[in-house]
């Protein structure tokens, strides 16, 4: 098999997105509104609540980061949502592509707008609120980044699984579980102060130990030992599931005729 | 109970290009009660390589169903299916190479032009570099799409719509092409168009094409040999010639004349007679047998016969009558 065919595979998702992405106005404000919005009213509510430095700095990782997972996420997601919109589900199901083209292919597109929105949001808010994201050096948020990006093709992947399994129904998941991990995961606040069995829920999800981790080099102590690895391995088991989740699910599409249903 | 007109089992199986046998397909839905709907009954199909196979049948009949686990997009409950030898099931990737689909009520993204959906699905068939920009300039020509193909998706007409998806189903060059209703909703000098260019793929490639239908003439027009589904059980199969001498509906004879018309209740072989503005219109079991004794009969009555017209039956009056 020609590694060219190969890699047009994957490119052929990346290019449609970049299209879309072009042409939307909707999904213009998911990239660029929304993350803007959000990093300058948290932001401004910093200074008004006179906090330290080091808390500025805490409280804008966590935006930040859930703006690049939102992002990134979405763009997971857009493996199915867009052609559940469209009604074009079937025909990419028809064509020789396997899951990995398909996942891999919108999760690339997702980390490069995730990149544009971090560089975006780090720029501003360095200008802005004097938030220094080089304080950990460029290896460190590489890595930070990349937990960041794995997170939300898991993410991404749960919501592609439960349209699979709902449909239509499924929809709202892809807005709302990044919502719910902001909730759990510490984005605003260290995961302490969640009660115990919502804490222990926060342990379960790897963003709560790559925020730990990139938090430490702004001088607050984590509060898990080898908290990037742990949140490495923890996205590794996760990805390796929720891909053979996703097979089942896109088989039981196919039996159920939920794939057709979803194209017409 | 299925006809068997054609002899399928003559054909060697390299020859055939689609064999299954036994199809069964339930859908279960609804909440809390469930709703159970047999789509398909034990289906069996043997379709020769380079043939237009025709499945015809009213609306829920199975036809999409049929195609679709064909197309490797539903699985089947029971039963098996081989295309180009591959079995659907166990081998759909390596199938998925090979064939295509062009649906009637085809949708794509609809902020996409014409041309970025072709070149988007032409990567996901592994087409690259200039190869696929020829590829896609080839195909917008052919389906005389090319003067429309800046034009988002969503701005396109129907017919320019349809055969935007008969574009997208010839980008791999399918040694099998399923086309689902490719001519629902179009004008007819659109419909023309297209069942030229069906017509045209197989004389040039030699394509084998699976084509749903519920225009009886189109299939008459395109099809090799037809089934006819209903109730995801095939009632029949054939060609158009088999299929009219083997379902008997009757001989039409139209007669124009002058003068009254006489009763033709009791003359025998008669099954109709109906006749308004100087036509009558006769339903006979066999027009070789009973012109005479008709043609006798009316001018016995004194009738004056100006014209006289043996009608071959339609498809759609063997429809018609499997339908009953």
């Amino acid at each position: 098999m020609s590694w060219r065919a190969e890699a047009a595979r994957y490119w052929a998702f990346v290019a449609k997105n970049a299209i879309m992405t072009r042409r939307s106005v909707f999904m213009l404000f998911e990239v660029l509104f929304w993350p803007c919005v959000w990093l300058v009213s948290v932001g401004l509510l910093t200074r008004f609540l006179e906090l330290r430095q080091e808390m500025v700095a805490y409280v804008l990782v966590g935006v930040i980061s859930m703006s690049i997972i939102q992002v990134c996420h979405l763009d997971v997601a857009f493996a199915l949502l867009l052609d559940l919109w469209a009604k074009s589900m079937k025909h990419q199901f028809l064509a020789p592509i396997h899951q990995g083209h398909l996942l891999l292919g919108h999760w690339l597109m997702g980390v490069l707008r995730g990149i544009g929105v971090f560089a975006l949001l780090a720029v501003f808010s360095a200008h802005a609120f004097g938030f220094d994201f080089l304080r950990a050096g460029v290896g460190p948020l590489a890595l930070f980044l990349l937990g960041l990006f794995l997170n939300a093709a898991a993410i991404g992947v749960v919501v592609c699984i439960l349209i699979l399994q709902y449909g239509h129904r499924a929809e709202v998941a892809a807005w709302s579980l990044v919502s719910l991990m902001m909730l759990v995961c510490g984005i605003y606040y260290p995961v302490t102060l969640l009660p115990g069995a919502v804490r222990w829920l926060a342990e379960l999800l790897p963003l709560t130990y790559f925020l730990e981790a990139f938090r430490a080099y702004y001088g607050f102590q984590p509060l898990y030992a080898h908290s990037l690895l742990k949140g490495y391995a923890l996205t590794a088991a996760y990805l390796v599931g929720l891909l053979v989740l996703f097979q089942w699910g896109l088989n039981r599409a196919r039996r159920t005729g939920l794939l057709l249903k979803l194209s017409e | 109970m299925p006809v068997p007109i054609s002899e399928a089992s003559a054909i060697s199986p390299t020859m055939l290009a689609i064999e299954a046998q036994g199809l069964h397909k339930v859908f279960r839905g609804g909440w809390p009660t469930r709703r159970r709907k047999e789509a398909l009954r034990g289906v069996a199909v043997a379709i020769p390589r380079g043939a237009i196979f025709g499945i015809l049948g009213p609306n829920g009949a199975g036809k999409t169903t049929l195609l679709s686990i064909l197309a490797t997009l539903l699985l089947p409950d029971a039963g098996w299916a081989r295309v180009l030898g591959l079995d659907v099931v166990r081998q759909a990737r390596a199938l998925r190479a090979r064939v295509n689909l062009a649906s009637g009520n085809a949708s794509f993204l609809w902020a996409l032009t014409a041309e970025e959906i072709l070149h988007f699905y032409g990567r996901l068939y592994g087409l690259y570099g200039r190869g696929r920009h020829r590829k896609v300039q080839a195909l917008l020509e052919r389906c005389e799409i090319e003067p429309y193909r800046r034009v988002p998706y969503n701005e396109l007409s129907t017919g320019l719509k349809q055969r935007l998806s008969l574009a997208k189903a010839l980008l791999n060059d399918p040694e099998v092409l399923y086309l689902d209703e490719p001519t629902v909703g179009l004008d007819p000098d659109i419909a023309v168009r297209i069942r030229e260019q069906i017509a045209s793929l197989r004389r040039e490639r030699g394509i084998t094409i699976v084509l749903c239908t519920h225009y009886m003439r189109e299939a008459e027009q395109l099809c090799d040999e037809v089934a006819f589904l209903r109730e995801g059980r095939i009632l029949a199969r054939g060609s158009a010639a088999e299929l009219k001498r083997e379902i008997r509906t009757g001989d039409r004879i139209r007669v124009r004349l002058e003068g009254p018309v006489p009763a033709l209740a009791g003359l025998p072989g008669v099954l109709e007679a109906t006749a308004a503005e100087g036509v009558l219109e006769c339903v006979v079991d066999d027009a070789v047998k009973r012109l005479d004794d008709l043609l006798g009969a009316l001018r016995e009555g004194g009738a004056v016969v100006r014209d006289v017209r043996v009608l071959e039956p339609d498809l759609e009056e063997v429809f018609l009558e499997l339908a009953r």
